[in-house]
């Protein structure tokens, strides 16, 4: 029996032409989401590499410099000099001996290399930074930067395969299946069926069964096509286990969508009736809700002016230029073990900045964090609330799994303010100590390497959505099977 | 005359009994009151949260720019150069009518450094702080007008003239001697009517809040509150057109639905995604690391080809000769400041260029999208809300062009007063720490302030994309008069 029906909803499925219509749309939408989203992929990639390629030329040419200068000081059997800012060019050692000079005029960058399912959602990664640039400035001054796009095209949003998923494939399913009931009772062809030995759950989830069919076949589709057309290695781990994520999630997002519409149906009302309910459900979990969450967290949480903080700094730096001896005893009494022989402190100017950024970037550190902590709060808030909209746990899924979300980007900074460490411990030993750099120091310059967070990580980050997501599945289904008992298949 | 015209008995009007029936029979339906309460009650708490934005930011940008202005005074003595390196930052104004429709505020800088020797881009932008799910989109009364609304109407109207003809009522409607045509007229008008008291909330908030708002900073508030309830009026009237004439056309009230819900969800969730990926593709713009890359370089080897440094050497040489002297030091002013200023306004070239060309690609953009707006009405109307409400890139351009002017205009004073005040530190070694300035000095820079386009300039840009909006009226209208001189009075 259960074959019967099944295969004969999937003929009468290929047969309604505005079905295949739109499974066409569908898949037309799949395709130019991936091909759209991995050009912002590559662009972010490509600007990486221009900047981080252009700053590594500047370090090239000092390095060449100074390998003139030590192939000169070798000949002339005398000794590394180190080289004073703004030393004219030609004469005594160049500037390329000057640690801080090194570390403050050449950045290097810290890149998040995409994830391979970067193309199937955009996430944040069209706003957030994916190359930051680390040099001696302070750490508010490092993090400051943000990738640049028409905010007119950032406010519209991406058309990427998450929005097809999303937004679009609700449409598709409903669409197929918002008179699973209603038009066998109006046509009057239910009756008979439920005359034959089939109860009406039975025939209920054979009808289901074929749509989840055709539905799972698509969402496979979509997601080997997306990734292989974005280059992706599906040969490697992680991208399988994040693979396997994204069908899971999406196959649970498309059964809350089947579940919904068969509550509805359960409720017997007309196919007119049900059409305009599950429509207006549509728009209630994937425009309305999602929009009064945001603007929920955002007026509980608002994230605090980042112009208290620059108006803060700016009387910080007047102060630490005010007390500028000040400023360099405490910027040398943090670095005591660098004090140069005999405390010869220099006080030249670029001594003078760093140790002003470091004053700044002490009066500041308080208020970033606390900024930091309202952001994570808001996040919380947003957290917390996911749980009204299937729209909102999706895209938190999706954003995660495709590793363009808070999660892998906080993971990603961590690493480059670790980074920004290791790169100012490495120049201002050397430059407070007066170390001329040799060539062989510019091999021992910090490099970054972005390491990837584990795949722990990754699902504990995912489970509160995910689990939350078959929560609200299996009770949407309980409550739907459950109201099929007290369906009226006459009358 | 006119007495006379005011006395006598006016012929029953059509027009007005069919308005009339639409209006209270839409106004007694169960499924209208809820869904105007809910637009209603949207559009109350987007207004009012909007507001309470706008004002809070309004005044902290206020302050934040006094005390920046400030602190360029009060950052005590120093070399003019230095003070120049301290610079002043440029806080973005919110737009006079953001409250209603933010626009892309949350997607643009609103804090600008301007300092010696840089150009920067403007930081600080909202979006960035906030969570993802501020990516579904902001609710705002622009939002809910441009998303909501035509749903609102499609609601009203789709079975305007179906479900008549579905009850066989039509047939017996137009044996009353009614016109077609004002039969069309009769049920715009009061299904319009309708709809518009849903959105009645929003103009009395509205006006509520514009009489709040200081109108004699922003004269043009007036023009542009006229132009947002034109342009929002005629998105309207498109729908409400577009809706009568399919249920006229279709067969069912279903089908009739089924086509009006699909083109709305097609006009306002897929058209404005798909729009700005081909503006994208049409119209690339650069990654912040090409761009930088792309200018520093520029910056060096020079737009033209030739060298910055060879371009120095030459224009040091032609002052030479025309002072007479052998030696740069030997020049009349103070040679650092001198070179400091050249090689900034061999610098504002590549900045003009490079600046000027990502301007022009994000304004190409938003224009091909609002061509685009042949397929979807509300292209054009969200770009011309944004302009209307100084939400818009124009507004954001003439924020980070006046900070650049200011920019320029700051270092040049502080150059320029170094050049002739320390005119006899030439060739003094270390001679920077010798030249302080102080307040005084500091004061020949003016404090940052910028005034924000007029109306007119809004109109100019977009005045195309208004012009689409209304020609997709007349469209609609047309459309539906059609479809009243051809609708079926019963069903096949």
């Amino acid at each position: 029996m259960y074959a019967t029906i099944v295969g004969h909803e999937t003929r009468v499925l290929a047969k309604t032409p505005a079905l295949v219509w739109v499974l066409l749309l569908l898949i037309a939408a799949v395709v130019f989401g991936a091909w759209s989203a991995s050009n912002t992929v590559a662009r972010n990639s490509a600007g990486g590499q221009a900047i981080g390629g252009y700053e590594q030329s500047l370090r090239d040419r000092m390095r060449a410099d100074l390998a003139k200068y030590e192939a000169k000081v070798k000949a002339s059997g005398g000794t590394l000099e180190f080289a004073a800012v703004n030393h004219a060019p030609g004469e005594g050692p160049p500037q390329a001996t000057n640690a801080g000079a090194v570390g403050s005029e050449t950045a290097a960058y810290a890149v998040l290399p995409p994830t391979a399912l970067a193309a199937l959602s955009i996430g944040q990664s069209d706003i957030n930074l994916a190359y930051i640039p680390v040099n001696m400035r302070n750490v508010v001054d490092v993090t400051k930067e943000n990738e640049i796009e028409n905010p007119v095209n950032l406010k519209t949003g991406g058309f990427d395969v998450a929005f097809v998923v999303i937004f679009l494939m609700p449409i598709f399913i409903l669409a197929m299946s918002y008179d699973l009931l209603s038009s066998e009772k109006e046509r009057g062809t239910l009756a008979m069926v439920l005359a034959h030995p089939i109860s009406l759950a039975k025939f209920m989830a054979s009808k289901l069964i074929s749509r989840l069919v055709v539905m799972i076949a698509v969402v496979l589709a979509f997601g080997l096509g997306a990734v292989a057309a974005t280059g992706g290695d599906l040969a490697n781990a992680d991208t399988l286990v994040r693979l396997a994520l994204w069908f899971g999630a999406t196959v649970l997002y498309c059964l809350f969508w089947f579940a919904l519409a068969v509550l509805v149906n359960a409720r017997g009302a007309g196919s007119a009736t049900n059409g305009i309910v599950l429509a207006g459900s549509w728009l209630l979990f994937v425009v309305v809700v999602p929009t009064l969450v945001s603007l929920l967290a955002t007026t509980l949480y608002p994230a605090p002016s980042r112009f208290d903080f620059t108006t803060a700094a700016r009387e910080a730096q007047t102060k630490a230029e005010f007390e500028r001896m000040q400023a360099l005893d405490q910027y040398y009494y943090d670095h005591l073990e660098l004090v140069p022989d005999g405390d010869k402190k220099a006080n030249d100017f670029l001594t003078l900045a760093m140790a002003n950024s470091a004053a700044v970037e002490k009066a500041v550190l308080p208020l970033y964090q606390r900024f930091q902590a309202q952001l994570d709060a808001q996040e919380a808030t947003v957290a917390r609330f996911q749980y009204l909209s299937p729209a909102i746990m999706m895209q938190r899924a999706m954003n995660d799994i495709a590793g363009t979300g808070p999660g892998r980007y906080a993971h990603f900074m961590d690493q480059v303010f670790a980074f920004h460490r290791a790169w100012q411990e490495f120049f201002t030993a050397k430059f407070l100590k007066r170390e001329p750099l040799t060539t062989a120091d510019y091999d021992r310059i910090p490099r970054f390497s972005y390491a990837e967070e584990s795949l722990g990580a990754v699902l504990g980050r995912l489970a509160p959505s995910l689990i939350g997501l078959l929560l609200v599945v299996a009770g949407l289904t309980t409550a739907a099977f459950a109201g099929l008992r007290r369906y009226r298949v006459a009358g | 005359m006119a007495e006379a015209s005011l006395t006598r008995p006016s012929p029953p009007s059509m027009i007005g009994i069919v308005a009339r029936k639409e209006f209270t029979e839409t106004l007694r339906d169960g499924r209208f009151k809820w869904t105007a309460a809910i637009m209603a009650l949207l559009l109350l708490t987007a207004l009012a949260s909007g507001w309470q934005r706008y004002a809070a930011y309004a005044e902290m940008q206020a302050a934040a720019q006094g005390t920046s202005n400030t602190q360029w005074l009060k950052q005590g003595d120093k070399n003019p150069h230095s003070a120049a390196h301290y610079g002043n930052y440029a806080f973005k104004q919110a737009g006079s009518l953001s409250f209603f429709d933010s626009g892309i505020e949350p997607y643009t800088g609103n804090l600008l450094f301007m300092e010696a020797h840089k150009q920067n881009l403007a930081i600080s932008r909202p979006a960035n702080d906030m969570s993802a799910v501020t990516r579904f989109g902001e609710i705002n009364g622009a939002t809910i007008l441009q998303i909501l609304m035509p749903l609102l109407i499609i609601f009203l109207g789709f079975a305007a003239f179906a479900g008549e003809r579905e009850r066989g009522t039509l047939r017996q409607l137009m044996s009353m001697g009614v016109s077609r045509q004002e039969l069309m007229w009769g049920k715009a008008l009061g299904i319009g009517g309708a709809a518009m008291l849903a959105i009645v909330p929003c103009l009395a908030v509205g006006t509520a809040v514009l009489a709040a708002l200081d109108v004699s900073a922003a004269p043009d508030l007036g023009a542009r509150v006229g132009v947002l309830a034109l342009a929002y009026g005629a998105y309207g009237l498109i729908f409400l057109f577009l809706t009568l004439g399919v249920s006229a056309l279709l067969g069912a009230p279903r089908n009739a639905l089924i086509v009006l819900v699909g083109f709305w969800a097609f006009s306002v969730f897929l058209a404005p995604k798909t729009a700005a990926e081909i503006s994208k593709l049409v119209h690339p713009s650069p990654s912040l690391g090409e761009f930088q890359a792309e200018m520093k370089a520029d910056q060096v080897r020079g737009l033209d080809g030739v060298p910055t440094a060879a371009k120095f050497g030459k224009y040091v040489r032609e002052l030479m000769a025309q002072y007479n002297v052998e030696s740069p030091m030997k020049l009349p002013m103070y040679f650092p400041a001198l070179r400091m200023q050249k090689l900034e306004e061999f610098d504002h070239v590549v900045f003009d260029h490079h600046y000027n060309s990502l301007r022009d690609t994000y304004m190409a953009q938003r224009r091909l999208q609002d061509a685009l707006g042949v397929f979807a009405p509300v292209l054009p109307l969200t770009s011309a809300s944004m302009g209307l409400a100084g939400s818009d890139l124009l507004h954001h351009d003439t924020y980070t062009q006046a900070a650049e002017s200011h920019r320029r205009l700051m270092v040049e004073r502080m150059n320029g007063y170094l050049s002739k005040a320390a005119v006899d530190l030439n060739g003094v070694s270390n001679s920077s720490n010798y030249m302080t300035a102080d307040e005084e000095v500091f004061a020949i820079v003016p404090p940052f302030a910028y005034a924000p386009p007029d109306v007119r300039a809004v109109l100019a840009e977009y005045g195309g994309g208004l012009g689409l909006l209304f020609a997709w009226l007349l469209a609609a209208l047309g459309f539906a008069l059609f479809a009243a001189s051809r609708f079926r009075l019963d069903v096949r």
